[in-house]
């Protein structure tokens, strides 16, 4: 599934035109757009008005010009193509239905269709539309409820609203005290730390599982056999634990695939840091099929890079990754493609060279053998997957050549965010008198990079902040390079 | 003022009695489902620990009683309806269905122990036993069986467990817990209970889940728990109660959990409706929200409902969730925090065990207590006591102090009688670390 897979046709076109310009230094001339877009003339036009009625709204922020010749692009510093797809994906009929759905679980046509003010065949068609993305994830739409395994409606869920819909809102209007409770409550358990990041995660996912926890009916039947082998898993153990403590407290009579539905999440993510991590993994029974595939997986990538043995620390950041690409492999189906699949890796090919392609593709295979039996292969959880073992394969090359650790500051995923970051520093490494490194708190920049607005005032000090349109585009590296100089001066 | 509650058990019950008192020319009317008024949930147990002689005996409230209140009720009388705008009630009676106008009203409709996740446990052959019709045929069912098997190992089925042993029955406990009573004590306290509990035969299945019951051609009932399965000739449900509040229309809001979200003072989101008992959440140990199905609950949320009808006056102040049961030879009794449970809240607690003898006579009974504090204030935060001997009334002291907020050193200096027959230098409520008084304060 893609993000523009909630989008129309032409609004698909509308954001490539922004993209296109992004990538071009903001001016592209119509002969090359149209080639680029494969449309007539007529559409092209057609097409740049409808941007310009849209983008009325954000007044000074976005300008468009087109003149039948040229077409140029002027952004503020804030303003990133990520605003632009949000404001598009607002007004997506399709999003609609997926926030719909969350919200009631299920709907009627009439009711529907009164909401959403269309007509009933579009409706249907909407949701066909919607079934077939949904595919992948095992999911679909019928008799006006999301259909399929209890896990896989979560992490959907968890996916949509953390990639597509704006999370942030579906955070501040759900995250009452009892869920900020709960995720102190499961660090207590856990013994575990839970970082701010991991935090807006691991928050998501209990609103969602707040919302779907007293849904009668759900289903488990693949699940109870991916957990087969790990109900003595000490993890997991202490999650039932706590699951079933915790709704004892209230009048919900709680599944004992409500634990397991936890644990998957809590190794496919993120959440635990990489030291909490490492203590499970001491204690975690080798031989499990997610534990025995990280051994298997890293001892080949040793063997690929000759090393004796990585540093201990890259060593055991490396299973770090590995069990989060694991776990969703084993327990997942479907995924976001978030980052344009070719895209990002021609992009990583550049960087870390072609041979790391393949030899990710060889690890990706190796693992999907051994997990994924009748499933289609071909899907996006298995392309975002092979994404990161290029990125953990390039952030394991970096870090043997030592690179002076230099104020970029990304909020992504941490796999991606470490790699972007790296990226982003080898591209700028020939720019002289510039010292660049992974953004830490306690230091005082004169500029940092993000790819976010801060919701924090001030979260920077005094430094300049500059919000990356895309990551690596040439756009970027010329305003980039531009404060540099300024700042020079 | 017509005052109408929904359900005569406890808390309908006290409500009606403090309306009565409160508002004497008050119009009380209470309806009730049963067809007899105030049976004591655990009358069973009572009749199984010969008690009583007569399950009917069981009861906390006559309708003579009633009468004399001038409390109007109906037995048997089912409400299907609540429409809230207009004030009115639809209920079932003598197979008319009737409606009812009202000025204030006070839910108090309860809970059952039905389980909606597991299949087939609401086949009669499982036994309930919490009303007193259902009291009446698991009375019979259980007569005739031999072995039974009890799902839930909280209060309720621990007491069974024990009772059914006293009676030769032989008994399979399953509980989804790691162990026994863990609501109301910490694993470390539990564990002389679970040794008798092994060692009277209990075959006690714990950290297992039951998924479905069948119902065998002989007569048997097998229970799946996983990839195991234990067949036996009765069942007993023990599992938690909730809820069932088929009867509210749309404007009542509920909690995720189901339970009917009231304020402070036991209002809910509708004007001149209130709910009590076993239908809502309370401010619980933690001081967060908690749903406990206790009677005490029920009488004291009864009670400050009818405090409120006219007027919001009388905020409830919480459960301490004060609990005492015997069981296979000791008295427990437990309220407040447990130090598990602690970990839901956002304190740092510290806890303390201590074995204390029971009077100055040699050799003297002792009691285990478990206290859990507060880490900096020394506020007591939960106790939880177990001994051979009837301790039980003590941890009533022991609720008081929690809910007095005192901490260990004002405890110390409560005022307790001396008598060498009933107690030694120091009170047993008391934190010491004298002599052999052993202390152990944690860390954790
Ligand atoms: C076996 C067992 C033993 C227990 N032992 C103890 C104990 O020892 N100590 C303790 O503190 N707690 C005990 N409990 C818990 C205790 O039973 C409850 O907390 C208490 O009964 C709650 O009182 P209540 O009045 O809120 O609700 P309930 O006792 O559940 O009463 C609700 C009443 O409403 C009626 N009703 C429901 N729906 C309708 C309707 N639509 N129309 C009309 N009437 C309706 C019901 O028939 C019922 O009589 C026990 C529970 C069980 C199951």
């Amino acid at each position: 599934m893609k993000v523009e897979h909630f989008l129309e046709k032409n609004e698909v076109r509308e954001i490539t035109i922004f993209k296109k310009l992004v990538l071009n230094n903001g001016i592209l001339s119509y002969i090359d757009m149209l080639d680029h877009l494969s449309i007539s003339k007529a559409s092209l036009e057609n097409d740049l008005d409808s941007i310009t009625s849209r983008v009325a709204d954000f007044d000074t922020q976005i300008k468009i010009s087109y003149d039948g010749q040229a077409i140029e692009l002027e952004m503020s510093d804030e303003m990133s193509l990520q605003h632009i797809y949000r404001f598009y994906l607002s007004q997506s009929i399709k999003m609609e239905i997926i926030n719909f759905l969350f919200k009631h679980h299920e709907f009627s046509i009439t009711k529907l269709t009164q909401k959403l003010a269309i007509s009933e065949s579009s409706l249907f068609r909407k949701i066909k539309e919607l079934n077939s993305y949904l595919k992948e994830f095992g999911l679909k739409i019928r008799n006006g409820q999301l259909q399929g395994e209890e896990l896989q409606i979560r992490y959907f869920y968890f996916q949509f609203y953390y990639y597509i819909e704006d999370k942030s809102t579906l955070i501040t209007k759900r995250s009452d005290t009892q869920i900020i409770q709960t995720v102190d409550s499961l660090e207590k358990f856990l013994q575990v730390t839970i970082v701010p990041e991991n935090r807006e995660r691991l928050t998501l996912w209990l609103i969602i599982s707040k919302s779907r926890v007293s849904h009668k009916s759900k289903l488990y039947k693949q699940l109870r056999k991916q957990m087969q082998p790990y109900m003595k898993d000490p993890l997991y153990h202490r999650v039932h634990v706590m699951i079933l403590r915790y709704y004892s407290r209230y009048s919900i009579e709680v599944d004992e695939e409500e634990a397991m539905i936890h644990f998957a999440f809590l190794l496919a993510f993120p959440i635990l840091t990489e030291e909490d991590f490492h203590e499970y993994r001491l204690i975690r029974d080798r031989h499990a099929p997610i534990a025995s595939l990280d051994t298997y997986i890293a001892e080949t990538i040793i063997i690929h890079f000759k090393f004796r043995r990585p540093p201990y620390m890259l060593e055991r950041d490396m299973y770090y990754h590995l069990t989060h690409i694991h776990t969703r492999l084993y327990f997942f189906k479907g995924d976001i493609e978030i980052y344009e699949y070719e895209e990002m890796l021609a992009k990583e090919k550049q960087i870390v060279g072609k041979n790391l392609v393949p030899f990710a593709r060889t690890l990706l295979t190796t693992s999907t053998d051994k997990f994924l039996t009748t499933e289609v292969k071909d899907n996006s959880l298995i392309k975002m997957e092979l994404l990161k073992y290029v990125s953990l394969l390039a952030l394991i090359s970096f870090k043997m050549t030592t690179v002076i650790q230099i104020g970029i500051d990304l909020k992504m995923d941490d796999l991606y965010k470490e790699t972007l970051t790296e990226l982003l520093k080898q591209k700028m490494r020939p720019i002289s008198g510039i010292q660049i490194e992974r953004y830490q708190p306690s230091k005082v920049y004169d500029l940092v990079l993000t790819n976010e607005v801060s919701i924090e005032e001030n979260q920077y000090d005094e430094a300049r902040v500059y919000i990356l349109s895309e990551i690596m585009s040439s756009f970027d590296m010329m305003t980039i390079y531009k404060i540099i100089q300024e700042l020079n001066t | 003022m017509r005052v109408v509650i929904i359900g005569a058990s406890f808390a309908g019950v006290a409500a009606a009695l403090e309306v009565r008192k409160k508002y004497a020319d008050a119009d009380v009317i209470l309806l009730e489902k049963q067809a007899t008024l105030g049976y004591i949930p655990n009358g069973l147990h009572l009749y199984w620990d010969n008690k009583i002689d007569d399950l009917d005996a069981a009861r906390f409230i006559t309708t003579d009683q009633l009468k004399k209140e001038t409390i109007t009720y109906y037995l048997g009388a089912t409400v299907q309806k609540i429409n809230t705008t207009q004030k009115i009630i639809t209920y079932d009676y003598m197979e008319q269905e009737e409606l009812m106008a009202y000025d204030k009203l006070i839910i108090a409709a309860g809970s059952r122990q039905l389980s909606e996740k597991i299949d087939g446990s609401a086949q009669e052959s499982v036994l309930k036993y919490k009303r007193y019709g259902e009291a009446q045929a698991a009375l019979s069912k259980v007569k005739e069986s031999q072995h039974i098997t009890i799902i839930g190992g909280g209060q309720v089925g621990v007491e069974a467990a024990h009772l059914l042993t006293k009676q030769q029955k032989q008994v399979t406990l399953i509980e989804s817990m790691d162990y026994v009573l863990f609501k109301y004590l910490d694993e470390d306290m539990i564990q002389p209970i679970e040794q008798k509990m092994i060692k009277n035969g209990i075959d006690l299945r714990l950290g297992q889940t039951v998924s479905s019951i069948e119902m065998e051609s002989d007569q048997k009932v097998t229970v799946h728990l996983g990839d195991d399965s234990v067949t036996s000739d009765a069942v007993i449900m023990s599992v938690n109660v909730r809820p069932h509040l088929p009867f509210l229309d749309d404007y009542v809001t509920l909690h995720t959990d189901q339970t009917i979200a009231v304020d402070r003072y036991l209002r809910t989101s509708v004007e001149d409706v209130f709910a009590v008992g076993d239908c809502i959440q309370l401010s619980g140990p933690g001081e967060d929200m908690v749903y406990i199905p206790l009677i005490n609950n029920a009488v004291r949320t009864g009670i400050v409902a009818a405090a409120n009808l006219v007027k919001p006056t009388v905020t409830f102040n919480g459960s301490s969730r004060t609990i005492g049961t015997t069981v296979f030879g000791y008295y427990v009794a437990s309220t407040g925090l447990t130090e598990e449970e602690s970990l839901f809240t956002n304190r740092t607690v510290k806890t303390a065990r201590q074995e204390v003898r029971l009077n100055s006579l040699n050799p003297s009974d002792t009691v285990t207590l478990k206290y859990v504090y507060d880490a900096s204030s020394r506020v007591l935060l939960g106790a939880q006591m177990i001994s051979t001997s009837n301790i039980l009334e003590k941890i009533n002291t022991l609720a008081l102090a929690i809910q007095s907020k005192l901490t260990l050193e004002e405890l110390k200096q409560a005022d307790y009688f001396f008598h060498p027959l009933y107690t030694q230098m120091v009170s047993t409520t008391n934190l010491v670390s004298w002599m052999d008084e052993r202390a152990d304060e944690d860390e954790s």
